[in-house]
């Protein structure tokens, strides 16, 4: 099913792979980043509203 | 009347963050599992182009991060337009989540840009309709959040913020149309020509696979962000002790 015949094809991208591999490193990097940023904003929101309600039941 | 209860539960701080905290994780789970598949389809499964070889497989997250920074710019315009016209305070919070997310995904559609324009054009980087409008979001996306961080007051952050996020939206159709209006080095629409795609099916379906688990995706991160968002801004309301379990 694959259109590769070996991993070196494959990693090789038709000689295309040193643009084709920053490319996907770019966006799935920029992905994962905006999820744990997200995911980190919402942590630090919630942990600073704690805080307050804290100081000032 | 069923139209207008549920606008009012969309103004309602307490309802939208409940409704973001019970939904975010299901998007951002089916967003991965069509990812993958996605990325295997894509570069494993899919054939290579006659033409480009296996350089066209930039076309897997090119497409899909160029066409989200219109969609989340579109989002985050008619979001500043609603808290605008309606003065709704949860759609101010929901543009201001928009806004780091597509300047993200603006430079990644430039980067994938100019990696797969070295190989197909001779260049990183050329003054064409399409890229330059491209750039320019890029700024409007700063701009946005420049003129958040530089005004003190919130509210005047808020409106004056929505202003210029509603007048850049002009440069939307700008992006989209550029390479039918002017002379342009960048190819057009591949997918979204009615009747006809131009793509073989093994090429196509991961691609449209990979626009809906992006989609998804914006969707997960961005109800996580307005959680956020109104944890920050309604910090004095009585609904967020309740929110984060405080005792």
């Amino acid at each position: 099913m694959s259109s590769f015949a070996s991993l070196s094809d494959f990693l090789a991208m038709s000689g295309y792979g040193k643009y084709v591999w920053p490319c996907m490193l770019l966006g799935f990097g920029v992905v994962l980043l905006n999820a744990w940023l997200a995911v980190r904003a919402l942590a630090d929101a919630r942990r600073e509203a704690r805080r307050r309600l804290e100081m000032n039941p | 009347m069923a139209t207008w209860t549920w606008f009012h539960r969309l103004g309602s701080p307490p309802h939208v963050y409940a409704f973001a905290q019970r939904w975010a994780k299901w998007f951002g789970a089916a967003a991965a599992l069509s990812m993958l598949v996605a990325v295997y389809g894509g570069l494993v499964l899919a054939p290579p182009d006659y033409q480009q070889k296996d350089a066209f497989r930039i076309v897997y997250v090119h497409a899909p991060a160029a066409w989200l920074s219109l969609m989340i710019y579109t989002t985050m315009a008619v979001s500043a337009a609603v808290a605008l016209v309606w003065r709704m305070k949860v759609a101010h919070a929901a543009a201001a989540a928009c806004a780091p997310v597509g300047a993200w995904f603006t430079v990644v559609a430039l980067g994938t840009g100019m990696l797969w324009g070295k190989p197909m054009w001779g260049a990183y980087w050329v003054w064409d309709p399409r890229l330059t409008s491209e750039l320019v979001l890029l700024f409007l996306y700063f701009g946005y959040m420049g003129l958040r961080a530089g005004i003190e007051d919130p509210v005047k952050a808020d409106k004056a913020s929505a202003v210029l996020a509603v007048v850049g939206v002009v440069n939307v159709p700008i992006i989209k149309f550029s390479v039918e209006w002017w002379n342009s080095l960048h190819q057009t629409a591949t997918v979204m020509q009615l009747g006809k795609p131009t793509m073989d099916s093994r090429m196509l379906w991961p691609l449209l696979l990979m626009f809906l688990a992006f989609a998804l995706y914006f969707i997960a991160v961005l109800l996580t962000r307005l959680r956020a968002e109104l944890l920050r801004r309604e910090r004095n309301a009585s609904w967020v002790r309740e929110a984060v379990g405080a005792a």
